[in-house]
Parts: C-alpha cells; sequence; structure tokens
C-alpha cells in the first residue's frame, strides 16, 4: 500500500534571492511557504482518475471529496508544519485511493450487469434450441408412431387377405378352418395324395405368424360305434397334426382334439349332412 | 474549574479576582480534550471493513489502518491531541481504503465466477449444437 506519511515536503528554495530576501527579513522564518511535492503527486493521480470518462461517472461523489482534500493538502506550508502537510497528504492520497477502488467496483457491478443479460440471452437461444429439438423430436416420434401404425395397418390388411384366402371363419375362439371329408377316405385316417391346397395354404400361414398357436379337432358322423368314431375323429385331427409338423410347425403350437360324433354342424338325417360332419377344424387361436 | 481565593478578595478589588478567572480559564482551554468522536469514527471504520472481509483482501489496509488508531491512541496518552486526532483521522481513511478494495477485489471475484459460467454455458450450447 501506498503511503505518503513518510515522504517529507521538500523545502522550496528555487529562488535564491527570495531565500535570501525571507532571511533578511523574516529573520527566524527558515523557508517561504510551498506545495509538497508529494501533494502534486497526488494531484496527478487525481487528474488522471478524473481524466477516465468511466471513473468520473462511476465515483462522482468519491472523486469530488478527493478533490477537496488534495486542494487541502495543495496548500502551502512552511517547513515548520511537516507534519500537517503529512497528515493533508496521507489523507488526500488515500480518498484518492478510495475513489479508485470504488469506481472500479462500480465498473466491475455494471460490467456483471451486462454480463448477466448476455448470459441470459445465452440461456434463452439455449433454451430455444433445446426447445425446438425437443419438438423436432416428437415430431420424429409422431411420424414414427404413425409409420408403425401404417406398418400395422398394413400387416392387419395382409393377415386379413391371408385369412380370406384361407376361408376361414373369425370366430370368437379364433379363425376356424375347416378341413372337408374329402381330405380323408371312408375310415382312414391317412390324407389322401399326400398334399392339399388348403393345407398348403394353413402351412403358409402358420409358418409365417410363429406365435399363433393351433388347435385341431376332428369331428365325424353318426355312421358307426361312438367310440369308433371319437378314435377316428382323434386319428385325423393327429394326421393333421402330423402333416404340418412335417412341414416345419412346432409341435408345441399343435393341440389335438377328437370329439367323434359329439358336435355335429348339419343333420346327419341326409348324406349331405352328414359330408358337413364329416371334417376336421383347425382353430387358429387369436 | 477553580474558584477565586478568598484571601485575594477579601482586600482588593473583584476586577482583579475576574482578570485571574479569565487567565486561568484560558489555560484550560488550551489543554485540548481526546478527539473521541474521531476515534470512534476510526475504530467503527475498522470494524466495518473486518466485517466485509478485509483481514482476507486488503490485509496490509487494514493494518495500516489499526496501526494509525494505535498510534492515535498514543497520542491522547501523551496529551497530544492535536496529533492524535491527524492519526485517528489517517486510521478512518485507512480502514475506509481497505473496505473499498475488500469490495472491488470481491467484485473482481465475482465477475470472473460468472465469466466462468458464461464459458461453461457457451461449451454446452456448442456441445449442444453439435449433437444437433
Amino acid at each position: 500500500m501506498k503511503t505518503v506519511s513518510l515522504l517529507k515536503t521538500r523545502s522550496g528554495g528555487k529562488l535564491v534571492p527570495t531565500i535570501v530576501l525571507s532571511s533578511i527579513l523574516l529573520g527566524a522564518c527558515a523557508a517561504s511557504p510551498t506545495t509538497p511535492q508529494a501533494a502534486l503527486d497526488v494531484r496527478e493521480k487525481l487528474t488522471e482518475l478524473q481524466s477516465d470518462p468511466e471513473m468520473a461517472n462511476n465515483a462522482r461523489n468519491e472523486l469530488r471529496s478527493a478533490e477537496e482534500a488534495v486542494r487541502i493538502a495543495e496548500q502551502p506550508l512552511g517547513s515548520g508544519q511537516a507534519d500537517l502537510a503529512d497528515y493533508r497528504i496521507y489523507m488526500a492520497d488515500h480518498m484518492v485511493e478510495i475513489a479508485r477502488a470504488k469506481g472500479t467496483t462500480r465498473l466491475l457491478e455494471t460490467e456483471r450487469t451486462r454480463m448477466g443479460e448476455q448470459r441470459d440471452a445465452a440461456r434463452l437461444t439455449a433454451r430455444t434450441l433445446e426447445a425446438d429439438r425437443a419438438q423436432a423430436d416428437a415430431e420424429t416420434a409422431r411420424s414414427s408412431e404413425a409409420a408403425a401404425a401404417a406398418l400395422s395397418a398394413a400387416a392387419a390388411a395382409d393377415l386379413q387377405r391371408r385369412i380370406d384366402d384361407l376361408e376361414a371363419e373369425a370366430t370368437e375362439r379364433g379363425l376356424v378352418l375347416t378341413l372337408g371329408d374329402v381330405l380323408f377316405a371312408t375310415g382312414s385316417a391317412e390324407i389322401q395324395g399326400g398334399s392339399n391346397r388348403n393345407l398348403e395354404k394353413l402351412v403358409g400361414f402358420l409358418n409365417e405368424y410363429p406365435d399363433r398357436n393351433v388347435v385341431i379337432e376332428g369331428h365325424t358322423d353318426n355312421v358307426g360305434s361312438a367310440q369308433f368314431n371319437q378314435t377316428l375323429s382323434l386319428q385325423r385331427a393327429e394326421s393333421v397334426r402330423r402333416h404340418l409338423s412335417d412341414h416345419g410347425v412346432e409341435r408345441r403350437r399343435l393341440t389335438v382334439n377328437g370329439y367323434g360324433l359329439e358336435r355335429p354342424v348339419a343333420s346327419n338325417e341326409s348324406e349331405a349332412g352328414r359330408q358337413q360332419n364329416r371334417r376336421v377344424e383347425v382353430i387358429i387361436e387369436n | 474549574m477553580k474558584t477565586c481565593p478568598t484571601t485575594w478578595s477579601r482586600h482588593r478589588i473583584p476586577l482583579l479576582c475576574v482578570i485571574a478567572l479569565a487567565t486561568l480559564m484560558a489555560a484550560c482551554a488550551a489543554t485540548p480534550l481526546p478527539p473521541s468522536e474521531s476515534l470512534a469514527a476510526a475504530t467503527n471504520a475498522i470494524a466495518s471493513a473486518e466485517q466485509a472481509g478485509a483481514r482476507h483482501y486488503a490485509g496490509a489496509e487494514l493494518e495500516e489502518a489499526r496501526s494509525q488508531l494505535v498510534l492515535a491512541e498514543q497520542a491522547v496518552t501523551e496529551e497530544a491531541m492535536i496529533e492524535a486526532e491527524r492519526l485517528a483521522h489517517q486510521s478512518r481513511v485507512a480502514a475506509e481504503l481497505a473496505l473499498a478494495r475488500t469490495e472491488s477485489a470481491k467484485a473482481v471475484e465475482i465477475n470472473r465466477e460468472m465469466e466462468r459460467g458464461a464459458d461453461a454455458l457457451d461449451v454446452e450450447m456448442r456441445r449442444q449444437g453439435e449433437q444437433k
């Protein structure tokens, strides 16, 4: 820290004749009163601050007080009043430094406000960016949702086409596909000809939708004993299961039941009705 | 205050007594009182500076203020009251400077902190910008 308390005032004595004259006239008085050099130094510092427009603006009152103190310090004093001179310079110097410090503080505070505003602006930009991005994300999500919906709609349409193709009937148990008795010879459980268009379509469908399980039910007409018909119906259902598993459908997806003559769909009185009753129903579960 | 000695007043005229009293009073007035107001102002200024954290931010200035106050108190004990008053004033402005420099040092710190914060925000924004 700068202190001027230790600085000594310099005796003037620029003009020798003055000193001589003074000596003669005043005798005891040692030197003529002069402005201490240190006061001039303080004045220089003060002038520097005053000429800085930002300082002048930010420390107006402090600079005014310092000006007053410097003016007092500049008052010429005799060498006998060195202590008073030191005191005045100390005060003036400190007040100039106080003005400088306060001006600096206020300048920094002004800057802070500006920085705060800048930061707010930056934050706002960031937030806007973020919001834009969020909106873009939401739009992407929406469009992908729409795409998914479209896809599932397409898939559903495809499924419907396949179901239509299978000529299956949609019931509450699932899709029911009825394989007629033409598949089997009378009294036999073997599938005729080894192949059938309806079975082929069923295999294709089940391989395309691997998460769907199937119940295969055998039914007969009322010709013959109930026991015979039950066994025959089960064997025919088993035949269909074997055919499906031979063509790549997992066995665990396939359940078989033989109902014999228990569940006719038509009258057994006529040949046409009995033919309708001899059937294997494949239920594709939902 | 001194009272007029009665032994004098008995035979002399009261005017002499008045002159003596005036002389004594003048002598009394020549010895100044301690500058208690200025000393208190210095003490308060030092306390304010300390409270603001001058010990940390403007230690030398605070120390200067304290030493000036000690000198002022010393001058009081020596009955050099004019010097005491000046020293008290010097202590006060030194403490005021300590406070002012403390405040500006704090302001510098805060601004630096804010700048760091702003830089971090810039980095964050750039990062976000790159993400996009």
